[in-house]
Parts: structure tokens; sequence; C-alpha cells
């Protein structure tokens, strides 16, 4: 098995494959595992199925209850029997809406996945900017740019998505009245917030590294001869450095994307927004065990899968690391070196 | 060029600070005409229901929509009168062991189902029924043995043991009446839609978005605190999940929603000055209130918990925290209860007087940092707070209180944790002092709080006495309060029951449960005066 050369027909080896499925599926049992036990751990699942914590419910009520659930099976029996539900893709019913697991995250999944690919658009869109305008910017006024960029690029990384929300809704909903501070509605109006809010720490992250790759592909040897071709900084920029400087941000977008998803958690709460993030959060307070453990699996996978999609995009950008890849060992040239 | 370029930045900060602080988009309520018919929006911060049938389980954000489209046999005055609702009258026989019920006649299902007394009998044996798995409403009727149809329109409960609250448990909205036809389609099923009486059908439900509500085309208005007959005023309610505060009131300011409920403390007192109407109503039963476990040490000494309630001196804490929205409780029961003993002296505050309490206590020598120590042991006070039930308010009251204790001597440890961890600390007696809210109708409450029989868990480890009182002069006058249907003797009864109460020194009331909505564009929201439910039968838009 070789990797093919050129760009366009790149085939990923074969090995390479099955030991990124092969560490996916570890991953999936570990956090299967993990949040089954502590949930377990943390309290009764019956109070999800009678109507919440302090529930005074009947005996006749918590027995019934036991039988349905098959709780009075040890817990061993009971996580091998929800293990095998995740593996033949049975994620059972909700304790406390007693829906299938199946139908409650797919209602909401698409809600979460778009919030988190716009906002994943939105923040490379900014970062690109960002770095753009700080490439082209030379002397003295370019050193006040890159100073003032990375300025922001280091508030806006740090900035917390529920302060930064909060901020949002004051100025655009509450003051200015331009935007909905909620977005129940179809409304595309009510997006913009929320995506914004998720965005403006990636990219803030997504500037800082991409700016670094730039900063060093600028002073590589390659961009040298490039400009004494005589070649402008728009082109140097465009053909020779920015992809160079792209590897870093991709890899990182892998991350990005388990962030956004975490994010999703916040912003879904504050914005009163449909999706994934406040489905897990009010399962996981109400001990609804099985919604939990469905969600959490289900981001688990989606991460892995965007992982695992963002290593192989590296190997079609950079044709070293397609080498070790082959090979199966670590990248011989480091990157953006 | 180089002054322009140093006032660009300037310029837009003004300009950004100019926007953030001049533009405050308020409208003012004023000389709005109320208009018929349009959608109002309903914002709520409590959580979603899992199931919009409140006989599943039974809390309170359950209540708060159901009121909408279910209605209860009985309702309830301001003063704590029980009023005719779906039911026209209800009598107890002498022995107080069966309960005649009259019912109205014409009344009818929105699915078309008559309600009538097979209907009563359908949903008293809904609540019962396991499967149902009903927590508060099967309290209510749990000493129902059989419900016997005695013809269309009346109905006769036999009980176990007699209960004079019967007709006060009944108006509670746990308890409300669905449509047998509906009830029989299974509990998937009837969870989505429930069928009832109420001046607004549920139309679907989006989960974490909304419900919404379409109105009832054939009202009949039973409702007590309904001002005109016929159907409602607003054509459709999108009742809507806001979870945070600060977006509620967004959504308020901006014109989004025109109902809130769960506003902050610093929102209520700025409501008149943003042209928000405010609805303040208490819920009734009990007070918030911290308790103390008489049943452990340090707190199993009087002089001990005589000696917290001297040093905690919740007073200045209420009034700033609250910015003056609530006010200081000196009673077990809620203000809205017309039974309800006030004795401000009780819980008066006296430093010297803690401390000289403590002295004779035992507790006399000092650890390191202030706190008592007796025999090397220390005076911990473990304090579980659940920070879904305690607001931000509430839980910076508790660190005050935590630090007047502390001036003479007390080391209270404050635990805030989840709901479900914290009725498991609550379960396995890990607690010393703790704050649980309990909303139920009437002052009853005292025997589901305070009777012995509360120190008893339920299968599912819960036990309402956390103050772990165990008096039998107490049970007695409880339990004969239940019993008796003479309103002045019941009334006796339970102030003599909640003299005990105060003297226990086991209980520290702080305010009565708040309860408060804002308003924005719509006039004639009001709230019913059983579990302190808003209603929106007579609900005007004004825009």
């Amino acid at each position: 098995m070789t990797a093919s050369r050129g760009p366009g027909r790149v085939a990923l080896p074969a090995r390479w494959i099955a030991a990124k499925i092969g560490a996916a599926i570890l991953v999936m049992w570990i956090v299967a595992t993990l949040v089954f036990f502590a949930l377990r751990a943390s309290g009764d699942p019956l109070e999800a199925i009678l109507g919440g914590p302090g529930s005074q419910a009947g005996p006749e009520a918590v027995q019934a209850a036991i039988e349905r659930y098959a709780l009075d099976q040890p817990l061993v029996v009971q996580y091998l029997l929800q293990l095998r539900d995740i593996a033949t893709l049975q994620l059972g019913d909700s304790y406390a809406r007693r829906q299938p697991v199946a139908d409650l995250i797919g209602d909401q999944l698409p809600n979460t996945l778009l919030l988190a690919v716009l906002a994943l658009a939105l923040a490379w869109v900014i970062a690109v900017a960002g770095a753009l305008v700080q490439a082209v910017s030379r002397g003295r006024w370019g050193r006040a740019v890159g100073a003032v960029m990375h300025g922001l690029e280091v508030v806006a990384s740090v900035a917390p998505q529920f302060w930064l929300g909060a901020v949002l809704i004051m100025l655009f909903a509450s003051s200015l009245g331009w935007l909905p501070a909620t977005s129940a509605s179809s409304d595309p109006a009510a997006l913009v917030l929320p995506v914004v809010t998720l965005a403006v720490p990636i990219a803030g992250f997504l500037s800082q590294v991409s700016r670094d790759a730039l900063a060093d592909a600028d002073a590589a040897p390659f961009a040298t001869t490039a400009r004494s071709r005589g070649s402008g900084e728009i082109r140097v920029l465009l053909r020779h450095t920015l992809r160079h400087a792209s590897l870093p941000a991709i890899s990182l977008s892998g991350w990005a994307f388990g962030s956004l998803l975490s994010g999703s958690v916040v912003v879904e709460v504050l914005f009163a927004r449909p999706g994934l993030g406040r489905l897990l959060q009010e399962a996981a307070l109400s001990r609804d065990v099985p919604v939990v453990v469905g969600a959490v699996v289900l981001v688990a996978l989606l991460y892995v899968v965007v992982v695992i999609a963002t290593d192989a995009l590296e190997l079609v950008v950079d044709p070293r690391l397609r080498r070790s890849a082959a090979a199966l060992r670590a990248p011989d040239v480091a990157v953006g070196a | 060029m180089r002054p322009l370029r140093r006032a660009i930045p300037a310029l837009a900060l003004v300009s950004l600070a100019a926007l953030a602080a001049g533009c405050s988009a308020s409208p003012g309520g004023g000389d709005a005409e109320p208009v018929e018919g349009g959608t109002l929006v309903y914002a709520t911060g409590d959580a979603e229901p899992t199931c919009l049938d409140p006989h599943v389980g039974g809390n309170y954000p359950q209540g708060l929509i159901s009121t909408q489209y279910l209605e209860p046999l009985f309702g309830r005055t301001a003063e704590g009168e029980i009023v005719p609702w779906l039911a026209e009258s209800g009598e107890a026989s002498d022995d107080g062991l069966t309960w005649d019920i009259t019912l109205r006649d014409d009344i009818t299902f929105t699915d078309g189902t008559p309600f009538d007394a097979e209907a009563v009998k359908a949903n008293i044996e809904h609540l019962q029924d396991p499967d149902t798995a009903s927590s508060t409403g099967y309290l209510a009727v749990e000493q129902v043995e059989s419900v016997e149809v005695v013809d269309d329109t009346h109905v006769r409960l036999h009980l176990s043991t007699p209960k004079s609250a019967m007709l006060e448990v009944l108006s509670q909205q746990w308890a409300a009446m669905q449509s047998p036809a509906g009830i029989e389609r299974g509990m998937d099923e009837n969870c989505q839609a429930p069928i009832g009486t109420g001046p607004f059908v549920v139309e679907s439900w989006t989960p974490q978005e909304q419900v919404t509500l379409v109105r009832n085309d054939d009202y009949v208005s039973t409702n007590p605190e309904a001002d005109h007959d016929g159907p409602a005023h607003v054509e459709r309610v999108e009742w809507r999940f806001i979870p945070d505060a600060a977006t509620r009131q967004a959504a308020l300011a901006s014109g989004e929603v025109n109902v809130i409920d769960n506003p902050l403390p610093t929102d209520i007192a700025s409501a008149e000055e943003q042209g928000f109407g405010h609805i303040d109503a208490p819920r009734p039963a009990s007070a918030n209130r911290i308790e103390l476990n008489s049943a452990q040490a340090p707190f199993d000494d009087d002089l001990v918990r005589e000696a917290f309630i001297r040093s905690a001196d919740p007073n200045p804490g209420i009034e700033t925290l609250f910015a003056g929205t609530a006010t200081r409780s000196y009673s077990v029961l809620s203000s809205a209860e017309p039974v309800a003993l006030s004795d401000e002296e009780a819980f008066r505050t006296d430093a010297d007087e803690a401390n000289a309490l403590l002295d004779d206590a035992g507790w006399t020598e000092r650890d390191d940092d202030g706190t008592r120590m007796k025999d090397g042991e220390r005076l911990t006070v473990r304090f579980p707070v659940s920070t879904n039930q305690s607001t931000a308010a509430e839980q910076s009251l508790f660190e005050q209180i935590q630090a007047n204790t502390a001036a003479v001597g007390f080391d209270v440890q404050l635990e805030p944790t989840d709901l479900s961890s914290w009725y498991g600390a609550l379960a396995a007696h890990e607690y010393e002092a703790v704050s649980a809210p309990y909303t139920t109708v009437g002052p009853d409450v005292l025997r589901i709080l305070y009777h012995s029989d509360g120190t008893i868990p339920a299968p599912s480890g819960y036990f309402a006495n956390n103050a772990q009182l165990t008096d039998p002069e107490l049970d007695a006058l409880l339990e004969d309060a239940l019993a008796t249907t003479d309103a002045d003797e019941k009334a006796e009864l339970y102030t003599e029951a909640q003299r005990i109460i105060i003297d226990s020194h086991a209980v520290l009331p702080l305010y009565d449960q708040q309860n408060h909505f804002l308003t924005n564009g719509v006039e004639g929201v009001t709230t019913i005066h059983t579990i302190s439910t808003p209603t929106l039968v007579n609900a005007q838009l004004t825009e």
C-alpha cells in the first residue's frame, strides 16, 4: 500500500484507518462506562422515573418502576445491558419523558450541529480575515495593527461564553432591539447572537495559531524565494504561506468542534435555544440515565469522527505526514518548522 | 489624516457606549388599549415539565402550565376559603369518613366527553394507579379508599381516615380533572396533550422550545378568578422555556414575551420604572424557612437551637439582597394562610443571649478559628443548599447567616449541590440545617412537615419533617385539626400547633415562598389562590 502523490488522488492507508477506528471504539467505551457509573454513583435513577428528586410516590409505583426498568438487576448486569444497547444502537427509552432516546436526540441534534457548523465557519472567517489584515500591514502601522489584533485575540479567546452572550443580549436585544434575545423561533436572525457567542472565543484561538504559523512561514526560505522572484505580498500569502500556515489550524478545528459542542450547553441555555446541549443538561440534572448516556456517547462519536476527519484532511494537505502515516509512526517533519 | 485616524477608534468607542447607555427600549404600558385575540407569550424559568399531565409526578412547573388547560374541583379565595370550581359543593359526614361532592352539570371536556361523576372517579383512580407514578396528587387522595358514583352529578368519596383538608387538597392543580377518554389513550399520549376543561387547549409541544395553547371557544366560565363569562380574550398562548433569568428579562424588555416568572429581585425592583406590570403572589402553605435537625448533635439541644435563632440575624440580608421585594416572615406558615401565627419576638436577634445560651449548653472551649468546642467536638452545622431551589439571592443570604452565626461560634458549612445530591444528603441525615421549600394548599402542610410520621422516609428515601420534630402533643393537635370540620376549632388547633413549632426553636422563618411575575403589553393576568399559579383567562394584549 503506497500513498499516491499529487492532490486529488490521495488514498488513506488502511492500517491508519483501522487504528483510528480502534481508538474511536475504545474512547466510546470509556466514555459510556464513566458516564454510566458516575450517574449511578451520584443518585438514584428511580427519581427520574417517579417525578423527579424528592418524589413521594407510593410503594406500588416504586415497585412497578423497578420492574419496568430492570433496576432490581445487579449494577454490573445493568451496565452490560446498557453497553449492549449502545452497541446495537438501541438507546432505550427516557426515564423522565418515556420516549425513545433516539427520537429525543434526533430531534435536537440538527439544532446543535447547525449552531456548531455555523460557529466554526464564522470563527474561520474571522481568523483568516484577522491573519490577512496583519499580513498585509507592514511598517509602523503594521506593528500597531499587530498589537491591536493580538490584544483582541487574547480577549476573544479568554472571553467566557456565558458572559459574552449576556453582554450581546443586553446590547442587541434589550437596548437596541435589533435581534431577538432568544432563539426558539425558526427566524434566521435568532441564530446570529448564539453563533457569534460561540464563534468569538474559537476565532481568537484559531487566529492566534494561524498568525504564529503564518509568521513562521513568512520567514521561511520559500517565502523569501517567492519574494525575490518579484511576487507581491498578497500573492506570497495566498499562494505560499497561507496554505502552509493552515495546517495547525486544521488540526485545531477538531478540537474547536469539540469545544463548540460543549459550549453549546452554555449557549443553548442562555439563549433558550433547543439543542443537544440543553437536552443533556436537563437530563443530567434529573438523573435520566438513558438520555445522558445516549447523548454523551453520541457527542463522543461526533468528536472522534471530526478528529479523524481533520487528521485525514491534514494528510491530504501535507504529503510529509502521509509518508509517516503509511509507516504508522510519528511525523518526521514538524509542522511549521 | 493623522487626527482622523486617531478619532475613528475614539468615535467608535463613544458611539458604542452611547448605544449601550442611551437606548433602553422601554415600552411604556400606559395608555395602550386592550384588544381581543392575539398571541400571548409566556416565558417560564422553571424546568420544562417532562409530562404535561400534572397527575404524573406532580411538580410546580406542571402546576404552572396545566392551570391554563386543566381545572380542579374546588378553588380558593385570597382569604383561604374553599369555593366551587368544577364541583358545586362538598360536605363531609359526621365521622369524616365520607365526602359527598356535587358536580356542575354544564361542563364538557374539550374532546366532547362530559364532565360527570364517572370522570371524577376515573381521575382519582388515575392518581392512585401505581403506573401513573404520581407523587403530589397521590398524597392528596391517599386516604380515599373508594369512589362511589351516586349519579351523574354526585360522587361519594370513602376514606380510610378522616381528612378535613379533603377539599383543599382537591383544589390543588396536581389533582385537576382530565377527560377519562384522554387518560385512556395511555400515558405517552396523555403526557403530550392532556385534555381538560380549561380556557385553553394544548395544541402542540415542541420540547425545549414551547407548548402552544389555543383558546377553548366553548369555555364555560368556572374559574373563580374569571371576570367575564365565556372564552378567554387571547386566541393563542405560546408557553416558552427560557432558563436564564437575564435572558427572560431581556426578552420581556424587547417585547418578545408578555409574561415572565422567576424574575431577579433587582428586576422586580425596577419593574415599575421600566413600565412593566408586577404580580406578587406568595405561595400558600409554608413560608421559606431554615429547619434545624433536632434529632442529632448539636441541635438535639434546645439551647443550641435557640442560640442559632438568636444569632442568625437574616433581616439586613433580606432587605439588601432582595432589593426590598421580600418581606421578613415571623411565621412558619405563608402569609397567604389566614391561620398563620406571626411572632416577631420569638425570632428576635440577640448575640449576647446566643453566647450565653451556648455557654450554658457547655460549648465553652474555642478552636483556633474561634469556633466553639465541647469535648473536643467543633460546633459544626452542615447546611446542604439546593442550587436548583435556592435563588442566588437566597444563597447569598445563607452566606450572611453563616457569617452572623460564626460571630458567636458556629461553624456553618454551606454545601451547594444539585437537587438529586441534596435530597440524597437529607435522606442520609447528613445535615444539621436545611432550607426546603414545600408547596401545597392550606395549613395541613404543618402535619406534612412537622408530624412525627414525616420522619419516616417514603420508598424513595424522602421525608418531609426535616426538623425531625417528634412531639406527641404536636402530633395530636395536627391529627385533631385534620379530623375536625369545625372551622373555629380547626383554627384554634393550628394556632396551638404553630406555638409548639415556634417554641421548639427548630424552625427559622425567612420570607414567603417568592412567586413574582412581570408583564409587558398585557393586562388582566392574575393568579389563582390555590397554588398561586397565573391564569390567563382574563388576559388581554394591549398592543
